[in-house]
């Protein structure tokens, strides 16, 4: 079987796994070919977020990270698939098209960026500029079967990222080896004076350190489904093998992530979605001769939704007299508290080693049966680090029934070459494998 | 009565709030980016220059600093604001529990705080056919809030507090020449028990009648022993009037939420570090102090000029502050327009001063040295004098007919007069010319 030329494979990608929502008219003899995920703007290329009331929105100037790429000498080939603004965790949340999981379409790629993650699996030597605010890099890395790094907050500037919410937000990259990503990270790292919050980073090492032992919290491995444990196991004993310590730790707090999490990330969200309301930019349908309060009812009853929606009147009840101390606040004093446990582990450990997610790909006709309750949970494991604002990679680390398995892991602030490092060590140990795409 | 203000001035820096579009005058919607247009993706950056000028505001008005501030988002939905969030300090401003001297009087400052003033909106066509534009170009201007406590006892008073802060900023950072009128006050006023809001009052007079209305109409209702109800009220500046906007939003209503993108800043040493100029209110009180002058002559010698006191305080090393107080208000401060740039002539002025304070030489020979100082100017004045007659005869030889005119109707004299104005550009001020023309012509009638 032939091997379809990069430009066929990125049509591909597009057409049968709707891994893009848009793509450039003609790839030119570059460096290198990279694709940003669609809340990242771009001359050229409309900035969607996966949102309808976004439609038409052609930004006037490229997101940092996205300059950056370009000006080592990438071409920028296309837009990827994403769940509206971010909110999801299977990308079946998007106003344009559902990715496909390249080991199984019948099967979520995970998100929300999806279709970076379908992108990076279906591309030999592809990069994807993803973005990560509670796990929307791990869980499509896990699901696809590549490689991911999710920076610590403040390492990549955030400069034209279409915010979902600004405290938790990192732009990071996907891949299908730790080499590339280490390769472009290198790139896309360091302040920004147009992202104030890159401003007060250390300079990044140029190279990392292996760890010498890791921490598995005991917390992480309740609710797992079995053939996700499986291979875990698996992966964990090849560690040993490798000469790492691996250590059953405890790590109480991490119940606590999530709704504190969700509180955080929807408060933030609920004040950027404003905006959108059908003046200045984006889609605007409804009838001008009205009062300004049923135009912007109508715009956005209409463009976002039901996710966007339901995390609007999440994050703005979250916000509102008589709640905001009892959520919004306290959430913030959760943040510090899990920072204060992982930095505790980081005293013995250099990592925290678990899964990054609880199942393997699960079918859409599944999805549909779940409640958001349900999906919010999924992201269980990967929604501490994010909180923290702490480096993670995810990694295939098993294969199940034919689908990947991934492990996270996760380091202290800046530490992101260490996390490479032993991401580059791991390949050796474990040969990664894709699914084949033919012509 | 109290009455408590809400004051929002324009910071005079060249670049907005969180971007770099110029703050200047421009066409509607030429000052703006993706920035200040709250474009997804865009994201603010502080303008130290605005922190440092709030801060020196705060620092002025005696306001407690904290170390470490941040912003937050106030979310409503507005056609004029761009984000339907502003960005402004909520919990973290940058002074508090600060005050202010007026008349003697201490006006407690609550607090003092930076944010980002809306876009403008601009409403045309007849009514019922009205159409909205919205300006951008005010989107992202920095505004400096300042909040006192309900210190003040009548609306003559509120408006002396803000004309005497005026004073006070616009000496310490330069504010705009036009604030008398555009300084905008949300005002809360009491003459019982409940407070009444009126919202978004501009410029000095209109704070003053509407507090004045305001304080009628409250009083009116109480001694009809009908209750005053807690509201915010609108100032209608054409009828002159309060009138209820039927809300009332409480703060909370706000949903605050820290603003995540700019992050914390650490103030303490950038707050200590600022070389604050001494304002005329302040130098005046100073004046009063240091030489047992009364108020009414510092606060003129204050207001007059900067470099008028400055004249004063150098006369006060020599000679008694008496002395100096009758020199400088009397020949000094009518020649001081020849005088206040030539400081090379300024120690002589205090020479002569001096000489006549010991006894050396007659108060007439000292004035006639200052004139003569200041004579300089003097010939010029008189060489231009000499002009304006030149001016007025020519005409009225070349216009024979005014002449005749003028024996029928004194009126005919605007002829000349509009002329000579006309022509020498308002170098010779309307009285002066007024009164020669008058001469001239009653010579020749």
């Amino acid at each position: 079987m032939s091997v379809p030329a990069p430009h066929e494979l990125i049509r591909f990608a597009k057409e049968r796994y709707h891994a893009f929502t848009e793509i450039a008219e003609t790839f030119v003899d570059a460096e290198f070919h990279f694709s940003a995920k669609d809340n990242l703007c771009a001359n050229g290329f409309q900035a969607r977020a996966g949102s309808a009331i976004l439609e038409g929105y052609v930004p006037p100037f490229d997101a940092t990270p996205v300059h950056r790429l370009k000006t080592a000498g990438g071409q920028l080939v296309g837009k990827t698939t994403m769940d509206e603004f971010g909110f999801g965790t299977f990308c079946v949340n998007s106003a344009h098209g559902i990715p496909l999981n390249p080991f199984d379409i019948q099967r979520s790629c995970g998100g929300s960026s999806g279709g970076a993650g379908a992108a990076a699996c279906l591309i030999p030597g592809h990069i994807a500029l993803g973005v990560s605010t509670g796990g929307s890099i791990s869980g499509p890395v896990s699901f696809c079967g590549v490689v991911g790094l999710s920076p610590t907050y403040g390492r990549v500037s955030r400069y034209g990222l279409i915010d979902y919410g600004n405290s938790l937000d990192k732009v990071g990259l996907l891949s299908r080896s730790a080499t590339l990503v280490r390769e472009h990270f290198q790139t896309i790292a360091g302040p920004d004076p147009k992202d104030p919050t890159s401003c007060a980073q250390p300079q990044l090492p140029t190279k990392g350190r292996m760890p010498d032992s890791l921490a598995v919290p005991k917390e992480a491995l309740a609710n797992l489904d079995p053939a996700v444990s499986k291979g875990f196991q698996e992966a964990v004993g090849r560690i040993q093998e490798m000469g790492v310590k691996v250590e059953e730790i405890s790590m109480p707090s991490l119940r606590y992530a999530m709704p504190a999490y969700y509180i955080l990330a929807t408060s933030e969200a609920s004040t950027n979605l404003a905006r959108y309301c059908g003046m200045r930019f984006g889609r605007r349908e409804e009838e001008l001769n009205q009062h300004f309060n049923d135009f912007f009812s109508g715009v956005r009853s209409q463009s976002f939704g039901d996710e966007a929606k339901r995390r609007i009147l999440l994050g703005t009840f979250c916000r509102m007299v008589g709640f905001r101390s009892r959520y919004y606040l306290k959430s913030l004093a959760v943040r510090q508290m899990l920072i204060e446990e992982y930095r505790k582990v980081f005293e013995d450990h250099q990592m925290v080693l678990t899964p990054t997610m609880p199942f393997l790909p699960p079918r859409f006709e599944d999805i549909r049966k779940m409640t958001p309750l349900e999906i919010y949970g999924a992201d269980f494991l990967t929604i501490p680090p994010n909180l923290t604002g702490m480096p993670h990679v995810s990694l295939p680390c098993a294969y199940q029934q034919g689908l990947p398995v991934g492990m996270q892991l996760v380091s202290d602030h800046w530490r992101e070459m260490d996390l490479l490092e032993m991401s580059s060590e791991w390949e050796g140990h474990f040969p990664y494998r894709f699914p084949e795409v033919g012509p | 009565m109290k009455i408590g203000l809400e004051m929002h001035f324009q910071l005079p820096t060249r670049s907005k709030l969180f971007c770099s579009c110029p703050t200047s005058a421009a066409d509607p919607n030429h000052n703006i980016c993706p920035v200040c247009l709250g474009y997804p993706g865009s994201r603010p950056s502080l303008n130290r220059k605005a922190l440092e000028v709030g801060l020196s505001i705060a620092r002025f008005l005696d306001c407690r600093i904290e170390e470490r501030v941040w912003f937050s988002r106030k979310t409503y939905f507005y056609p004029d604001l761009a984000k339907n969030f502003q960005i402004t300090q909520y919990e973290s401003p940058l002074g508090t529990d600060g005050h202010f001297d007026l008349n003697g009087r201490r006006i407690g400052i609550w607090r003092v705080h930076l944010e980002e003033d809306p876009g403008r909106i601009k409403r045309v066509g007849r009514s019922g056919e009205e159409v909205s534009f919205v300006d951008y170009n005010r989107s992202g201007i920095p505004l400096v809030e300042i909040v006192t406590a309900p210190d003040m006892q009548s609306p003559a008073e509120a408006r002396a507090f803000i004309d005497q802060l005026i004073i006070e900023l616009r000496s310490l950072c330069d504010l705009d020449a036009q604030d008398e009128q555009k300084v905008r006050v949300d005002a809360n006023i009491s003459v019982g028990e409940e407070r009444v809001e009126i919202k978004n009052v501009q410029g000095l007079r209109n704070v003053e009648r509407a507090l004045k209305f305001e304080a009628a109409r409250q009083t009116k209702l109480l001694a009809a022993g009908k209750k005053v109800i807690l509201e915010t009220r609108r100032y209608d500046e054409e009828r002159k009037v309060t009138t209820s906007a039927r809300e009332k939003e409480t703060e909370e209503d706000y949903g605050y939420i820290g603003e995540p993108d700019l992050g914390e800043f650490h103030i303490g040493q950038m707050a200590e570090e600022l070389d604050l100029k001494e304002t005329p209110l302040v130098r005046a009180r100073r004046l009063m102090a240091d030489h047992g002058i009364n108020e009414v002559t510092a606060k003129q010698l204050v207001l007059t000029s900067s470099s008028l006191a400055d004249m004063f305080e150098l006369l006060c090393r020599s000679v008694s502050s008496e002395k100096a107080v009758t020199w400088t208000m009397g020949p000094i401060s009518s020649n001081w327009s020849a005088l206040q740039d030539h400081h090379e002539l300024w120690s002589e002025v205090v020479a002569a001063v001096k000489a006549d304070s010991d006894g050396e030489i007659t108060d007439n020979e000292a004035k006639r040295r200052i004139l003569s100082l200041a004579g300089v100017k003097q010939e010029t004045a008189e060489a231009g004098d000499a002009d304006l007659d030149h001016m007025i005869s020519d005409f009225i030889d070349a216009h024979p007919e005014v002449l005749a005119n003028y024996r029928k109707n004194v009126k005919a004299a605007n002829t000349v007069i509009g002329h000579v104005m006309k022509e020498s550009r308002g170098r010779y001020s309307s009285k002066d010319v007024v009164e020669e023309v008058r001469k001239e012509l009653e010579k020749r009638v």
